[in-house]
This record gives structure tokens, sequence and C-alpha cells, in this order.
């Protein structure tokens, strides 16, 4: 199973997606290797959250291809690239209010059987999120931040290869942020591949080696972390126009 | 065995524990001991009463539980009714002829539901379509059975029979059993609440919670992994085959069945049931659709024509005062469950419960 470390785990090639007259995507390119942890960052408006919704399958592009893990997923619906091993949490907190945590877990758990599975990930995230003390509760009871981090684990449940992640501190003190940007890096370093679409640049500092700017539905720019949110274009679309990085 | 009865005991339907499991064994002898005490005919109606509860059930399944409103499960009803007088009544000559009957009658509802809901829900049809394409399935069904009065209609030696309907079905036989009087009133008692037992286990049941999920959140099942078409399209066919073990007593009840029993009418009385009750308990579902049934019964034998206004109005009031349901309202009241000994698991107020 363990494929050339050279070939990215998920791959975007030439992505478009329009919308009446309103360019979403313009031939994104796009390459996510093992245990790599990337940030998307752009103003609003950039065409995050349809490059977002190409990756996972939930738009079908107009144009271009997604391989995941080599195999051309381009034209499968959401869940089979989901059963392949793809993971994903949305901008809104999205896990069930009428299940208790341990019923929302299970509920991630047995989607399907994946014999591959290796739950290790799942397993620190949990411990480190504290939430076996809430398991028997409705989450429609838990505060935002540990719902936020339920959907994470649920996310996880499944041991994925690449886990898509929507702004997944929106609404999150500062303190939870950081703290949650420890998690996921931890996650990253122990080997997941992950994909953090963030707003909030001290986040994105903090976690991020490589970081992808989308402005206008294009790739504005690409490459560690420190150089390209210094660099002046990307501030004037970007930082210049958002709230001021909070350093 | 101890699983299932965790289950069976579990936190989405209403009333857990010792003392509502008794006071439900207490109804249930009851039931078996009415009989006794009551006149065949008496007995009769309240067979009546009971023998609408499993399509009930799979209605508050698929709507309350899945989210997805049918409002043609009288189709299936219907299906069943008809397929078990043609079955039945050509092989009743025969020890099993009864018996083959009721299966191919259960077969036909699942299987029609199955072609029927592959379209539905592998198109993908948007969820305020389905009530509007099950309704039409079922007056399409209920028109063409209508027109059906010529010598011409005829399976074997049974004839359809137009408006008239289908008569002299005959009843379940099984060994030496023939299902009628108090005979049939137990077989109604003993498939109800078997269907009762059966579905609360199967909503506590990890397939239930999909489908909660389904119903709470469409896209975030589906991203979690789950075919959602393919869980929708299995709960549609179970709650179908629920609503054709109804149509395939009534038909035994009456020994008849017309079109009107799927018309227009007919398939907007599991809605108002499910409704008024609340369509998110089995439990509570099972009560209000009694309670209606004997209702409707008791006023239109009385020589009152308003019944059905009565009813519909019934579901207008619900709607707007207790739009979760009567029943289910009373059963979530906090005030009620002070008093109640029984009290819900994942209930508000429990000690290690709070923030």
């Amino acid at each position: 199973m363990a494929s050339d470390a050279a070939e990215p785990v998920l791959r975007a090639e030439g992505l478009s997606k329009r919308f009446g007259g309103v360019v979403a995507s313009d031939g994104i390119d796009f390459g996510l290797r093992r245990g790599e942890m990337r940030c998307v960052i752009g103003p609003n408006g950039a065409g995050k959250s349809t490059f977002f919704a190409l990756l996972c399958g939930i738009l079908p592009p107009d144009a271009g291809r997604v391989f995941l893990k080599g195999r051309d997923v381009t034209h499968l619906p959401a869940f089979r690239r989901v059963r392949m091993g793809l993971g994903l949490t949305f901008q809104t907190n999205r896990a069930f209010h009428a299940l208790t945590v341990a019923e929302n877990l299970e509920t991630a758990r047995r989607a399907s059987a994946r014999s591959d599975a290796d739950d290790a990930h799942f397993r620190a995230a949990y411990a480190a999120f504290d939430l076996a003390a809430s398991a028997r509760r409705p989450a429609r009871e838990l505060p935002h931040h540990q719902l936020q981090w339920l959907e994470i684990c649920m996310a996880l449940r499944r041991g994925p290869d690449v886990l898509l992640l929507d702004e997944p501190t929106a609404g999150m003190s500062p303190g939870e942020t950081m703290f949650t940007a420890d998690v996921l890096k931890t996650l990253s370093r122990d080997g997941l591949a992950l994909i953090v679409v963030e707003h909030d640049v001290a986040f994105v500092r903090k976690v991020a080696e490589t970081v992808t700017v989308l402005h206008q539905g294009a790739v504005f720019a690409e490459g560690p972390v420190e150089a390209v949110t210094r660099r002046e274009d990307v501030r004037q679309i970007y930082l210049g126009r958002a709230r001021e990085p909070a350093t | 065995m101890m699983r299932l009865l965790r289950l069976l005991n579990g936190p989405h339907d209403l009333g857990q524990g010792r003392a509502f499991w008794s006071g439900m064994a207490l109804l249930a002898a009851a039931f078996l001991a009415y009989p006794a005490i009551a006149s065949s005919f008496a007995a009769s109606n309240v067979a009546y009463y009971l023998l609408n509860i499993p399509m009930a059930l799979g209605l508050s399944l698929l709507w309350g539980y899945g989210g997805v409103l049918s409002f043609g499960q009288v189709a299936f009803y219907g299906i069943a009714g008809y397929t078990y007088g043609i079955v039945a009544g050509n092989f009743q000559d025969f020890a099993w002829g009864t018996a083959a009957g009721a299966v191919a009658a259960l077969l036909a509802a699942g299987l029609s539901a199955a072609a029927f809901g592959y379209f539905v829900f592998y198109a993908r049809v948007a969820a305020w379509i389905v009530p509007i394409l099950t309704l039409v399935l079922a007056l399409l069904l209920s028109t063409f059975l209508g027109l059906t009065a010529g010598y011409q209609w005829r399976v074997g030696g049974i004839q359809l029979g137009g408006y008239n309907g289908m008569t002299g079905i005959p009843a379940l036989q099984i060994g030496g059993v023939t299902f009628q009087d108090y005979a049939f009133f137990y077989l109604v008692a003993v498939v109800v609440a078997a269907c009762y037992i059966a579905l609360r286990v199967w909503v506590n049941a990890h397939r239930g919670q999909v489908l909660m999920a389904i119903r709470e959140d469409v896209l975030r099942t589906e991203l979690l992994g789950y075919d959602v078409r393919l869980e929708q399209l299995r709960a549609f066919v179970l709650a179908s085959v629920l609503a054709g073990v109804s149509g395939l007593l009534y038909v035994q009840w009456g020994n008849y069945i017309t079109p009107s029993a799927i018309g227009l009418q007919q398939a907007a009385l599991p809605v108002i049931w499910v409704a008024v009750g609340g369509r998110d308990s089995l439990l509570a579902v099972a009560i209000s659709t009694f309670l209606l049934n004997q209702l409707s019964y008791v006023l239109s034998s009385s020589g009152n024509q308003s019944a059905l206004v009565i009813v519909g109005g019934l579901l207008v009031a619900v709607m707007m005062f207790a739009p979760e349901g009567i029943i289910v309202g009373l059963g979530r009241a906090r005030w009620l469950r002070a008093l109640a000994p029984w009290r819900s698991a994942v209930g508000p107020g429990r000690p290690g419960h709070g923030e």
C-alpha cells in the first residue's frame, strides 16, 4: 500500500468551475504529499470553498481532474472518495446534534468497512481533545469548540490518508485556536496529510510549512509560509483587505 | 441477548427503564386478557384500531426518524391487500394457500417499493418532491383499480372488481388454525407488538442512527462515507413492507378491499396519525394511531358524517400548537417528566450530564 513517497497523495490538475459568469475555480493545479500540512488562504470570494468542494466531490468540475492516492476520482461521488481515504469537516459545524458524542463517532466509524484503516491519528486526537468525558452527552449540549473537535475526530475516525478541514477554528477563542493548532501539528508530524482552509493568519503561521494563496479562483502564490505571507503582493490582495494578522 | 435488550431500551424513543417496561407488560397482559371479557364484535373493533399501527410505525421510521415524508404508503397497503386477495383466493383450497398469499403480499409490497424507491432516491430527487411522487403513485393505483370492473379483469378465479373492490377474501389459515374472531384479534396484537419491538431495536441500532444522521444533515452523512441513497431506499422499503403488513391484516379483517382504501382520503390518514402523536417517537405514533382510528370509527359508526373533518381539524390544531406532536410534547415536557417514574437516559436534569 505504500506508494512512492514522492507521488502526491492528493492531486488536482487544471480544476475549473464556473457559476454563470463567475469563474470560481480557474485551472487550479495542486499537489499534497504524505505527511504534509498545507494551508489554503485567500480573501473572501477567492474560491477556497469551491476548491474544497471540487476536491471532495460535492461539486463536479467543469474541467480538470482529481487524483486520490494516484487514482483518478474525478467522477466518483463524494462518499466513495471518503471511503478511499478522504476525511473532511465543514466550515459550519455539522455534527449530529440529536446523537450523543459516542454515537456520532460510532456513526463515523461504521460508515463502511475499511480493512487498511489505522485509527492511531483518531486515538491521539480523541485523547488530546479529551472527548471521552462527554461521550454520553448529546452533541447539542457541547460548547462550540468541543463540537469542532468532535467533528475533527469524526473525520479521523476511519483513518483517512488525507484530512480536509474548512476553517476548523472558526469561532474559537485564541487559546482554543492555538491548542487546536498544536494537536493538528502533532497529527501532521505523525504522518497525516492535511489541507486546512483558514482565515486566521496567526493560526496559519503556527501550523503550516507551505501555504497556497488563492485569488480570483486561481493559485496566486505557493511556497513556505514565512516567505509567502511576507510578499507585498500577497499582503495587498489578502492581508490588506482582511483583518490585520494577529502576530 | 443483553445487547438486544439494551437496544430495545435505547434513548431514541419515549420511555426507558424498569417502570416503563413494567407498564408495557401490564398493557400487553390487558390486551391478552381482553377477549375473555369482550364480545367477538368488540374484539374485532379493537383489532381494527390496532391493525393500522404497522403502517404508521413505518411512516414514523421513514418520516420522523429519516426525514423523508411519503404521502403514499397506502399504495403498498393496497398492493399487499390485493396481492393477498389474489393469491390466497386462488389457492385457498390448499393447506398453505393463504400463508403463501401472506408471503406474496409482503414480497409484492417490498419489491414494488424497491423498484419505485430506486428511481426516486437514486435520482436524488429533492426531499420536498418525494411526498408528491408517492401520492401520485397511490392515486394512479387507486384510479387504475377503479377501472377494473369488467369480467376480463380477473386473475385466476378472482375478480379485481373495479370500484366495488375485491370481496370474499379468505382468512389466514396456518396448520389447523383459522385466524378469525378472537384468533384474529390475537394475531393482530402479536404482529403489532412484534413490529413495535423490532422497530424500536432498529432505531436504536446502527442503521437507525444513520437514518437520523441523514435526517439531520444529508451532506455530512454522505461525507462520512455513507451511500445516502441506499440508506433511504432501505428505510423506504422497510416502511412499505410495514404498510403491507397493515394492508394484509385489513383485508382479513373485513374480507374485502376497494380502491378507496388507497384513495386520497386514506393516503392522508397515516400522515395525520403520525403527525398528531409525534413523528419521531414510535410509541407516540402507536398510541395516536390506535386512538385516532378508534375516534374515527366511533364517530362514523354513530352516524357522524364529519369524522374526517374532525380528524383533519385535529391535525391543523396540532401543527399550530404542538408541532412536535401531542404525545411527544407531553412525553418531553419537563413538568411531566418530574412526575413520571421513568425518564429518558439522555434527558435533561440528570446528575452527571451537566456542564
